[in-house]
């Protein structure tokens, strides 16, 4: 593939297939739990049953003598484990097996390590443990529940809402809610840990190995270079390896402790209550509007639950600034810890929840209004950031319901509701608007040429699934000119550079930023080595005078003159050159955030502080969704038959892979939609649904056929042109479905997952 | 008198064979195939999704049949056949299904992948792929959470169709 | 779980023998509810586990107007038979709506027949109060998260649902259980082979410790009877059901002249729906009767909140399940 340095790249980019396809249809990938060390012991959990209280009494003796038990760790003999460095986004648990008091139903009481992992298990089974139960709080209004408003200081407003509301033509108003939902990755999360002296390696599920490291590091003492964590592979992660998790601690301890590798693997009930969840919410949403439906207010609260130890940064209501062009917004939110296990964030956290009860408002609004979905969308439409007033870097969402519309056949809906039918089912039509702000972090990346011609590029970053591998190898290859096979990638390795988390869809412009610049880099080098030798038709050139192709640099302004890699680095006596790659987010990143806080708390002040800072450009990617539901009045039964998702998610490096994110988080939206949710027995505060066949995910018979599209231009604000969209294809499809339901039926259902009981 | 093992011992002598090999070893009763597959012969291609028999990511063939791994004692499967995915492939070349897999992208993380494999292997001489309505139905014991479905279902089609 | 003593069984004589001598002795055939009970939930602790599975009572094979099926037939090999497909449709729609295929594969028709509960308060040891498991202890489930529980045949003494998709057409049809005890055979109908709870709900079936399941016969349906099983679940696949119901019928010129009515999902055994049929025979099709029926069938149900929407579900099943075997698609 040739190019240059400054040429603008396409949309859609090439559909490579994955290039680590191979290794996941053979059963090659190595996940946590595949890999094992010589005299490798097991580790099992016993968790408590009861949701707040203190033990009173271990029983330990039976475990302990149980056949191939090694050791059994309890609050009384664990040893003090230190709280590593505080993280407001993605806090580091309370170290576990410290004291005696029990916060959540679920939380870890002992630990048993054997030989086998039968012998393991079954002897945790032996361990009895005594409590002191107290009254746990496990919903909102208990006493014991902890409140807090504002609990993440970004409640945000602009206007005057109450006046705009008390002057409005047509105000519309409901409360919503969503369920506890938990991830429910395929992989369990496991650690495989082991010492060498003072040195820990671990094996883990994450989706931020920097992180762990720091958890670990933190927990044990240790510098930070002491600990290595490695994730090559990870069997899905959507959120919940971005907190890192007190089993993980639990395997080094138990390595540690018994002088030997230990695997630690979370059993599927354990994944209930062990690596967080969505949060249970409650909003309730005002919109005003005059009669032509120009949005004149909107007031939005959300509440939703957490633990009491800490919780993840989790606004609910924060979209809601961003999506229209209205004048008068409010945005809050209040927090309740309750005796639950943690939350931790689940794809689109805050914005899958704040959206569906924004996008089925104004769906009732519309209908109000007498008025098409789309058209009032249109009609609101924000040209520039409606909280800060500036441009965004790159929006296409009118290309997103257009496109959106005519691919679904939009204008084939009869706007009555009911009317549309096919036998015994009622038909109905719904679509909502996305907007999801990015995420911008900080990342490093490495490329080095190596002296047959071949590149190895490598930074600390995760791939769950979503195709890191295999982009970070396609951007890699564009810019140093070298066929995708010619490029290995490696990742998942605190050793590397550090990286990011996969999370807050930030990866793709994060590290393939980084990876652009260290593969920029590493050309500067080599025209570097070549700057003053004669013997090379390179000499003299800069980055922007030459072209990479097939392995080979050449002059832009005459192709035939150039030399390759290879020729260079053996000239030159190198086996190899590497270079660094950098990105750092724009501080007009922070600066909108800011920006945007400015404006809300100081109104036209905060304004002119925000132009006098520069702060600049608001980056977000938008979607439009559209679903076709199928309802049986009768029997309540409730069946997506066609959904279609056009995103502008900026330049699209891989579309074969873009593609799979959508319909993953279309996939994940008919769950939240329809089927998910944690269940929770009120008197023990137990999870009730803690086995794969009883919380229902989506199976392949409820996945219709959906079309994905997408639209828009590369985005100025990161060097590749991409806006992240592994989570954005879950947004707006609660909302279409809900919306699609009353189109049909006429009955609103503001409470997910709509269950055949709510159809009835 | 019913076959015992060793006495009282809750150790059995069990012979797997396994994508044409045979292997005989000496287990705790309790070890599962999915188990004796992982640890004991280190085939970590199997994966272990739930080990309660709801996700199917470790479905292999027992006997050319699709079975669950996780809820088939390693003792009961002595002397039958049974192949995993690291037997699907012949001599490095993968197979149509492999293939098809990789081409559709009907895989995300890649966990439930291997399952999903085997699963549609069965599938097909079973002859159920012979709409798309017909292919979800029966996959439907293969849990994917990354959502791959529409993909694994044109993976299966394509390679129904070769 | 506890380590046990793994035993093979070559004939039924030995393997009932051994087991009715040992009251820490089991079966064990498919695995899908033994192995599942013992090492994954916990709750079942056998010495020693009987493998039944190399035994001969696998076959399927008709005798007249009566379809005898050996216990360890598997649910993929009774749903492709040639005989269900053809005389006993309604049974290879429930076997089909069951599970999974790989599941299928494993599971036998007797291992299908004694499936315990999913109720997640059984299934979980340190879950105290459960009658089903500690007679005496209360029932959790009741004032907890109960969903897939039952409403009828229950009480406040246990609310467990009896899950299996087979069982309802099986009790339907009057099949009957053949059952190999240590000094006897006998035969139970169906209908009488399980329990209700009552107040002992830790007693399942007539089953005594170490009788074994043999075979089952299964009446075959009357030429020219319509026949249909319909499974509500909220998911479009891979789920137990919320309600079922499996109705046979034979029509004589718009009239009901005999009517087989089961509802799953709903009982604390298979239910049988003798009310049901009593409405339906002799009365001329139509849908006031239908309704009717569906009342009969759902009468003086036992419910906690979570499981109220059932009783509406339930009829509306039935009502449905009659519609669609009169317009011949099910």
């Amino acid at each position: 593939m040739t190019t240059t340095m400054a040429a603008p790249p396409a949309v859609a980019g090439s559909g490579v297939d994955r290039v680590d396809g191979r290794l996941k249809v053979t059963g090659a990938a190595r996940y946590p739990s595949d890999f094992s060390l010589p005299e490798m012991a097991h580790a099992a959990l016993v968790r408590s049953t009861i949701a707040a209280g203190t033990i009173v009494r271990l029983d330990t003796d039976r475990a302990a003598a149980s056949p191939g038990v090694l050791a059994v760790i309890t609050h009384e003999n664990a040893g003090r484990l230190r709280k590593a460095r505080r993280n407001m986004v993605y806090p580091l648990p309370t170290p576990p097996l410290q004291n005696a008091k029990i916060s959540y139903n679920g939380q870890y009481v002992a630990m048993v390590v054997a030989e086998t992992r039968q012998q393991a298990a079954a002897a945790a089974r032996l361990v009895e443990v005594t409590y002191d139960r107290d009254e746990p709080a496990l919903h909102p209004r208990d006493s014991g529940a902890k409140p807090r408003s504002n609990p993440y200081f970004m409640d945000m407003k602009r206007g005057n809402v109450m006046a705009a509301m008390a002057a409005a033509e047509v105000t519309v108003e409901a409360t919503f809610t969503t369920s506890a939902q938990t991830h429910n990755p395929l992989g369990p999360f496991t650690t495989m840990a082991h010492w060498a002296g003072d040195a820990l390696t671990v094996y883990d599920s994450t989706q931020n190995p920097f992180l762990v490291r720091a958890m670990l590091a933190g927990s044990f003492g240790l510098a930070d270079e002491k600990v290595r964590v490695l994730s090559p592979f990870v069997g899905g992660g959507f959120g919940a390896g971005l907190r890192s998790w007190p089993h993980s601690i639990l395997a080094a301890l138990a390595a540690r402790t018994v002088n030997r590798p230990v695997q630690l693997s979370l059993t599927r009930p354990e994944m209930f209550t062990g690596i967080g969840r969505r949060p249970t919410t409650g909003q309730r949403l005002k919109i005003a509007a005059a009669r032509d439906g120009t949005l004149v207010a909107i007031d939005h609260y959300g509440v939703s639950t957490a633990s009491m130890s800490s919780d993840s940064l989790y606004p609910i209501t924060i979209g809601t600034t961003a999506a229209y062009a209205c004048p008068n917004v409010t945005a809050r939110d209040k927090r309740v810890r309750l005796n639950i296990p943690p939350i931790s964030h689940m794809r689109a956290p805050g914005i899958a929840e704040g959206n569906f009860a924004l996008e089925s408002l104004l769906d009732e609004l519309s209908y109000e209004l007498g008025m098409d979905p789309i058209e009032l969308r249109l009609r609101n439409y924000a040209a520039v950031d409606p909280q800060t007033g500036l441009r965004w870097s790159s929006k296409a969402l009118r290309e997103c319901y257009e496109a959106g519309a005519e691919r679904f056949g939009w204008a084939e809906r009869e706007p009555a509701v009911g009317a549309m039918h096919d036998g015994r089912w009622l038909v109905g039509y719904g679509m909502a608007g996305v907007t999801f702000i990015q995420n911008h972090a900080k990342c490093r990346a490495r490329a080095t040429m190596r002296h047959d011609g071949t590149a190895h590029v490598c930074s600390g970053a995760t791939d769950i699934g979503t195709g890191t591998y295999t982009v970070m190898t396609q951007l890699a290859a564009e810019v140093l000119g070298l066929a995708v096979d010619r490029v290995e990638f490696e990742l998942g390795d605190t050793r590397l550079p550090r990286a990011p988390e996969a999370g807050g869809s930030g990866l793709t412009a994060a590290l393939g930023s980084a990876v652009h610049n260290s593969c920029v880099a590493l050309v500067q080098r080599f025209l570097g080595l070549v700057s003053n030798d004669q013997k090379s038709p390179l000499q003299g050139c800069a980055v922007g005078d030459v072209v990479a192709s097939d392995g080979r640099l050449a002059r832009a302004d005459d192709e035939s003159r150039g030399e390759s890699y290879a020729e260079i680095l053996q000239r030159h006596g190198l086996d190899e050159l590497t270079a660094d790659g950098d990105r750092a987010p724009p501080r007009a990143a922070k600066g909108v955030l800011v920006g945007a806080l400015a404006v809300s708390w100081l109104g036209r002040f905060g304004r002119e502080l925000v132009d006098a800072s520069h702060a600049t450009i608001p980056a977000s990617a938008f979607g439009a969704r559209f679903a076709e539901v199928r309802v049986d009045p009768e029997l309540g039964i409730l069946r997506i038959s066609r959904i279609v998702s056009v995103t502008d998610g900026g330049r699209i490096v891989n579309e074969k892979l873009a593609r799979s994110q959508l319909i993953g988080g279309t996939v994940g939206g008919i769950g939240m939609a329809t089927l998910e949710e944690t269940a929770t027995d009120p008197g023990s505060g137990r999870v009730a649904n803690a086995t794969l066949s009883d919380y229902l995910v989506a199976v392949n018979a409820d996945v219709p056929d959906i079309d994905v599209g997408f639209v828009g231009e590369p985005d100025p604000s990161n060097p590749i042109g991409a806006k992240g969209i592994g989570e954005l294809g879950l947004v707006g499809v609660a909302a279409a479905i809900a919306n699609g339901v009353y189109h049909a039926t006429g009955r609103r259902i503001r409470s997910l997952p709509i269950t055949i009981d709510q159809l009835l | 008198m019913p076959e015992t093992t060793r006495g009282a011992s809750t150790e059995v002598d069990v012979t797997l064979r396994v994508n044409g090999s045979v292997r005989p070893m000496r287990i705790d009763s309790r070890v599962t195939l999915l188990d004796a597959l992982r640890d004991q012969l280190h085939l970590t291609g199997t994966k272990k999704g739930c080990d309660q028999g709801a996700c199917g990511a470790c479905t292999v063939l027992a006997d050319g049949k699709r079975v669950l791994s996780c809820l088939t004692l390693a003792a009961q499967c002595d002397g039958r056949a049974v192949t995993t995915i690291e037997g699907l492939s012949r001599d490095g070349g993968l197979h149509p299904l492999q293939q098809a897999f990789i081409r559709h992208d009907g895989f995300q993380c890649g966990f439930c992948t291997p399952g999903q494999i085997m699963s549609a292997v069965a599938l097909l001489a079973e002859g159920r792929a012979g709409s798309d309505e017909e292919i979800r139905e029966f996959m439907s014991g293969n849990i994917c959470r990354c959502g791959a479905y529409p993909n694994i279902v044109a993976a299966i089609r394509e390679a129904a169709e070769m | 779980m506890q380590a046990f003593q793994y035993i093979r069984a070559n004939d039924v004589a030995s393997a009932v023998t051994l087991v009715s001598g040992d009251p820490g002795a089991q079966y064990l055939a498919g695995g899908t509810t033994q192995v599942d009970l013992m090492l994954k939930d916990g709750i079942l602790e056998p010495d020693r586990l009987v493998d039944i599975t190399r035994l001969p009572l696998r076959s399927i094979s008709r005798d007249g107007d009566v379809l005898s099926v050996g216990a360890l037939a598997t649910m993929e090999e009774l749903a492709a038979d040639v005989t269900v497909g053809e005389r006993l449709p309604f049974i290879r729609e429930a076997l089909l709506a069951s599970a999974s295929t790989q599941l299928r594969n494993m599971a036998t028709i007797g291992g299908n027949l004694l499936q315990r509960t999913r109720c997640r308060y059984f299934r979980d040891p340190l879950v105290a109060a459960c009658n089903k498991r500690a007679p005496g202890s209360g029932c959790a489930a009741i004032s907890g998260a109960a969903r897939m529980h039952a409403i009828l045949g229950a009480s406040e003494h246990c609310i467990a649902l009896h899950a299996s998709d087979l069982c309802v057409p099986l009790v339907a049809l009057d099949a009957v259980a053949h059952i190999e005890g240590a000094d006897a055979q006998r035969s139970v109908p169906l209908t009488q082979f399980y329990t209700v709870p009552g107040d002992r709900p830790h007693v399942e079936t007539v089953l005594k410790h170490g009788e074994l399941l043999t075979a089952i016969d299964i009446p075959l349906l009357p030429l020219g009877t319509r026949s249909g099983y319909l499974k509500v679940r909220d998911r479009a696949s891979y789920e137990f059901a919320l309600t079922s119901a499996a109705v046979a019928l034979t029509i004589d010129d718009g009239v009901i002249a005999d009517a087989r009515v089961a509802l799953g999902g709903v009982g604390t055994i298979p239910w049988r729906a003798p009310e049901a049929e009593a409405v339906l025979r002799g009365a001329a099709v139509g849908a006031q009767v239908f309704l009717a029926a569906a009342d009969a069938a759902v009468h003086d149900p036992f419910t906690v909140p979570g499981t109220a929407f059932k009783v509406e579900l339930a009829k509306r099943t039935l009502v449905r399940t009659l519609e669609t075997v009169m317009e011949g698609s099910a």
